[in-house]
């Protein structure tokens, strides 16, 4: 139904200059603190949600590089046949509503499934913490969709961890195998020069 | 269920293991001083890990002191002298413990059912105490007891909903560290500490629950009901390596949390525990080493 560059009144072409102009713009006109004893309270709420949730939606696909694909599915996949709107529940998962965005998920028929839905259904699992359901889902969208890079960068992430990444680690590497594993280098080295030289040949010339 | 958060202690320096050690020997005597003697045999080092969060958020510097103990009566220890920062473990503690116990009650494994009924009278104090300190806590803890029976009683498949009770507990403990806004991150952090429990937990009881035909999720997974008396290797194989995979999942995830929680006190500590620690744990679950070390640490409590 809303095209992120429809919400914040730019073209698809607009430059991050223009959008973050457009956006402070509408903050500043939905500002709830201005229609705090208003009748038109909610309204305006509703104004922010949409143009917070629009906004964030460009610049991360921008930053992600899922940019030109994704944006084009909002448009004409957004009002799928099977009569749910993908957008709408990327705006409820961005604002943390999980359990609606899950329910709304849970109504399409499994055959009406496609790539979207399985990358939505792998973010909700993902926010819940249920790891092994969101790879599973967001594998099955990469499959679906190998093109799209937005499916591509999630499933990536979790395929770092699933082989022991751990964000922010100062003993570096993979924990305490890794240091073992450079010992195990040095030491079969060392002994392979000694073999070496007992043969007659040298594999490290400097000892 | 108990045991499976610690540090690493190869990898400490000196100053620090003897911090952790004050503080899990604080710990043992506030648990002394606010629930009597026999509760004390029951701590662990995750709540000694709760309690050095707890101490970190709130920004609670360590006074200890030498001080001797009955664990050690012979050498005086590195022990926290005040009970400020460690209140709040002790009383989780108790309440975790005390559902335990009362879980063993309905094992089919008789020296655990007895060993529960032994111990249960000396619980019920302390859970009531700190059950009225905490009540929000104790009443979310009983939920999710509940929700857990059902959960092995409908033997649900998927190893995401079986995770959830045991999950859900520990987002309720670690998200009442701190009120500000990094709880959500905190509560986030819990859930897959608890994660990381359960599935540990999971995979260390894998044969022995086959063996006696208790249920297990990862047996439900593997679809493994015809209870002969091993699994066949290659299927534990499999069932090891899906473990693997679902505990990289939930340390990564959970290094990303723990990155924006911003830790500064009692850091070197803590990044121990998280990237150390627990993959230790998990490596000696793996390789089914880790209950022989807890059972050697206990025969070392009680030859002291």
């Amino acid at each position: 139904m809303n095209d992120p560059y429809k919400v914040l009144g730019v073209s698809p072409n607009a430059t991050e200059e223009e959008i973050k102009t457009a956006y402070k713009e509408l903050v500043k006109k939905y500002h709830p603190d201005k229609y705090q004893d208003s009748p038109l309270k909610d309204v305006a709420e509703e104004k922010m949600a949409e143009v917070n949730a629009a906004y964030d939606n460009i610049i991360n696909s921008r930053r992600t590089g899922g940019f030109s694909s994704s944006s084009s599915g909002y448009s004409s996949n957004g009002q799928d046949y099977s009569g749910i709107n993908y957008y709408d529940v990327r705006r409820l998962i961005q604002t943390g509503d999980i359990t609606r965005a899950d329910s709304l998920l849970d109504s399409v028929p499994s055959n009406a499934r496609n790539a979207e839905w399985f990358f939505l259904k792998g973010s909700v699992c993902y926010t819940r913490g249920w790891l092994n359901e969101a790879y599973q889902n967001f594998s099955t969208a990469v499959s679906m969709a190998p093109a799209n890079m937005e499916y591509r960068s999630a499933l990536n992430q979790m395929n770092q961890q699933r082989n022991g990444y751990m964000r922010g680690n100062p003993m570096g590497g993979y924990g305490n195998n890794d240091v073992n594993r450079q010992m195990d280098c040095c030491t079969s080295l060392c002994c392979a020069d000694c073999c070496c030289e007992m043969m007659g040949g040298d594999l490290i010339p400097c000892c | 269920m108990f045991g499976y958060i610690r540090a690493f202690k190869p990898y400490m320096r000196v100053c620090e293991y003897d911090t952790y050690s004050a503080v899990y020997c604080g710990l043992c005597k506030e648990i002394g001083r606010e629930f009597g003697f026999v509760p004390r045999f029951s701590l662990s080092y995750d709540f000694t890990f709760l309690a050095l969060m707890d101490m970190s958020l709130n920004e609670i510097k360590m006074c200890a002191e030498k001080q001797r103990c009955i664990a050690h009566p012979l050498k005086k220890r590195f022990c926290l002298c005040c009970s400020k920062g460690v209140g709040y473990s002790a009383s989780a503690a108790m309440l975790l413990v005390y559902h335990k116990l009362k879980d063993d009650l309905q094992d089919k494994d008789i020296k655990s059912k007895i060993r529960a009924l032994a111990l249960l009278p000396f619980f019920k104090g302390p859970y009531k105490k700190s059950r009225i300190k905490y009540p929000e806590l104790a009443n979310n803890i009983e939920k999710q007891m509940i929700l857990q029976r059902k959960i092995e009683q409908d033997k649900c498949a998927g190893i995401d909903m079986a995770c959830e009770p045991t999950a859900a507990i520990m987002q309720e403990i670690f998200g009442a560290l701190s009120s500000e806004r990094d709880k959500k991150d905190l509560m986030r952090f819990g859930y897959l500490l608890g994660r990381f429990i359960y599935i540990c937990d999971a995979f260390d009881d894998v044969k022995e629950d086959y063996k006696k035909g208790n249920y297990n999720p990862l047996l439900f997974i593997f679809e493994l009901n015809d209870s002969k008396c091993e699994i066949p290797v290659e299927r534990f194989d499999k069932i090891k390596d899906y473990v693997t995979d679902s505990i990289n999942f939930t340390l990564g995830e959970l290094a990303e949390t723990y990155v924006k929680l911003n830790i500064e006190m009692y850091k070197p500590i803590i990044d121990n525990v998280i990237y150390l620690g627990l993959k230790n744990v998990f490596d000696l679950v793996k390789s089914e080493k880790f209950k022989r070390k807890l059972r050697e640490e206990k025969d070392n409590e009680r030859s002291v």
